[in-house]
């Protein structure tokens, strides 16, 4: 993607250097074929399993059919497993954002000589696979457990919790996932946004919740739609949290698309799932934008007009 | 940054050391065997008892390709036009062995090639695959917590065990098989087991992601009893855990751990010398002993000691429920659709 955008860029500079031959485009070429040689090709061999039949016994019979598509959108159990999906990875991009912006800030405003230690404590846990981690809360949170021991040594309950394989638990995990990556897109944006521009915001009498809503956040927008699509996609495809944590009562589309293919073999179907869940991340993750940013671009022009 | 330097770091050793494997390998005479198969104590036990002691002396090299059962399935279906595979040999229970093999994915086996053949018990063999270990299907539960003790799969049907029965969800088929058994089922009828399920789903069994999971629940009293293989259960037993086995009135359902050579194993003569070498009694008691597994060879004679513990009585035998591997291959996706949806949604 990124490639692509520079492309047209070098080739403008070459044109306005007036040289004949230009090598700059011929320079995406490599990246290109990765791309469709790796992506391309298995997303569209993919979309073509999609259409066929599954078999038990031939396993998958060649049809141009949609009816792997027509199954899922009129079946309501995977309707509600898509359902789920969407608001756990809506709730857990509110929560990741909530929870990150006040980091994100302090890291974003420190003069200690800390930041850097900070800076490597928030991604840190991103060098810890989400297997692992989900292990650590598996440690943490089953009935035998710290979370569990606490509570009875305390006496706040006599039998254990069940914090486990819980709706709680996955969007735990995930959030504890996805938090780092929130954190540092947030902190850069707000670096960005000058000390100078909040004083003088107090300065004229605003008091911090004032400076927070009318300055700081609108500032920072732009910082929470990217972190906000960010950790959004990540969220829609969580796999290895929701069956670790989720345990086999919760059906997220990762998980479920995994056992279409590995479980029961069902390719097609499987196949299927996996570009509805492609296309739905897509649809939302621009809905989700384009709200955002006219949010963002009517507020320029309500400042400008006042 | 630093992540970004260390990254590169392991990166770049992780490229020499995939560049120095092949070498490594082609050192051996031998050459080398890669065995699709679980990790764990079985893959402890294919080398302590196998790859160690009759592979090594060959000069032939074991690698093992570790993992459950599913994803094999999927590799061996995701390679079977190309004509190189991956593996020389592929563990699979029997019914997804035959899954497998409907596809035509399996070399047949021949006394020409595997002479420890012969002593295959005749009524585990198949054309498609060797049989390694066996064990059945009964019922496992807590002595101190269950009684009077469970004679039946309907016992764990008493309102008394509300939420107290747990079920591995790798055993899905399994479970399913023991209720269709007692609501007028039978190996080529599964479909009563539904309304049977549904029955016990308000008494809020537990279903747990894996068998570990499940061990770990009887382990805490979480829950008192469920449906295993009995060899599972020896293991269970020795590693600590409080529970007691009962064959199902029902009869036991056996469970065979088959063994194949895929028709694009990369190298198929050293894949047979591995499937001789594991019906070799030596091995085959050395599962006995530490896993539970009963031997599928005539010739391997295990202690009475450990017979008593896992192997079933010619009474027994004789009640043995036979799988129908073809009605479970054919409705292996329904069941598992109805499993997944009804009984655990």
């Amino acid at each position: 993607m990124a490639l692509t955008v520079t492309a047209p860029a070098i080739g403008a500079g070459e044109r306005r250097a007036g040289a004949g031959f230009s090598l700059g485009p011929a320079l995406v070429i490599p990246a290109t074929l990765l791309v469709l040689a790796f992506l391309g090709a298995p997303m569209a061999l993919l979309f073509r399993y999609s259409l066929n039949r599954y078999s038990p016994r031939e396993f998958m019979i060649d049809a141009v059919t949609a009816e792997n598509y027509i199954r899922f959108f009129t079946d309501p159990y995977f309707i509600g497993v898509l359902g789920t999906t969407v608001q756990v990875a809506a709730f857990c991009t509110v929560v990741a954002t909530l929870a990150a912006f006040p980091v994100a800030y302090l890291l974003a405003r420190s003069q200690s000589r800390w930041k850097s230690a900070l800076v490597i404590a928030v991604v840190f846990p991103l060098m810890v696979g989400n297997v692992v981690r989900a292990a650590g809360w598996m440690a943490l949170l089953g009935n035998d457990g710290a979370v569990n021991a606490v509570l009875r040594w305390t006496g706040i309950v006599s039998e254990p919790v069940r914090l486990m394989y819980t709706p709680f638990a996955v969007i735990l995990g995930i959030v504890a996932v996805v938090l780092p990556y929130m954190i540092l897109t947030l902190q850069s944006v707000i670096e960005s946004i000058g000390r100078d521009v909040e004083e003088a915001a107090a300065n004229l009498g605003a008091g911090p919740m004032v400076v927070f809503r009318r300055v700081l956040l609108p500032l920072s927008l732009p910082g929470i739609i990217a972190g906000g699509t960010l950790v959004f996609i990540l969220c829609m495809n969580a796999y290895a949290t929701p069956v670790l944590l989720g345990g086999p009562q919760f059906k997220m589309m990762a998980p479920a698309l995994y056992d279409q293919f590995a479980r029961t073999t069902n390719w097609p179907f499987g196949a299927a799932l996996a570009f509805i869940l492609m296309a739905s991340t897509l649809i939302l993750t621009l809905i989700g934008t384009t709200l955002l940013a006219r949010r963002m671009h009517h507020r320029r022009i309500d400042a400008a007009a006042r | 940054m630093i992540g970004s330097r260390i990254n590169r770091r392991a990166l770049l050793a992780g490229a020499a050391a995939a560049l120095a494997a092949p070498h490594v390998a082609r050192a051996q005479s031998g050459g080398r065997v890669i065995v699709g198969t679980w990790g764990g104590d079985y893959q402890d036990l294919l080398k302590l008892n196998i790859a160690d002691p009759l592979m090594a002396p060959k000069g032939i090299e074991t690698l093992y390709d570790v993992g459950v059962a599913p994803p094999r399935k999927t590799k061996l279906l995701a390679e079977r036009t190309s004509r190189r595979g991956s593996m020389d040999v592929a563990c699979l229970s029997d019914i997804d062995m035959f899954e497998m093999s409907q596809l035509n994915l399996f070399e047949e086996p021949t006394e020409a090639n595997v002479p420890n053949m012969k002593h295959v018990i005749k009524a585990l063999a198949k054309p498609y695959a060797l049989p390694h270990i066996y064990s059945g299907k009964v019922i496992l539960y807590n002595p101190d917590k269950m009684t009077p003790a469970p004679r039946s799969y309907n016992d764990l049907w008493d309102p008394k065990w509300r939420g107290r029965i747990g079920f591995a969800d790798g055993l899905y088929m399994q479970v399913i098989e023991s209720a269709a058994m007692i609501n007028g089922g039978s190996p080529t009828n599964f479909e009563p087991a539904k309304a049977k399920l549904m029955e016990l789903k308000k008494l809020e069994p537990r279903v747990y992601p894996s068998n570990e999971a499940l061990a770990a629940a009887l382990k805490s009293e979480e829950v008192y009893a469920t449906i295993m293989w009995l060899a599972r259960g020896y293991m269970w037993k020795k590693g600590g855990l409080n529970l007691t086995h009962a064959v199902p009135e029902e009869g036991a359902t056996p469970i065979i751990f088959d063994k194949a050579v895929p028709r694009n194993a990369p190298n198929k003569a050293n894949g047979w010398a591995w499937m001789n070498a594991m019906l070799d009694p030596k091995a085959q008691l050395g599962f006995a002993d530490r896993m539970g597994y009963v031997p599928t060879v005539t010739n391997a004679e295990i202690p009475a000691e450990i017979a008593r513990e896992i192997s079933f009585t010619p009474e027994q035998q004789e009640k043995f429920i036979q799988p129908n591997y073809e009605y479970i291959a054919q409705n292996n996706s329904q069941l598992l659709e109805w499993w997944t949806r009804e009984f655990k949604g």
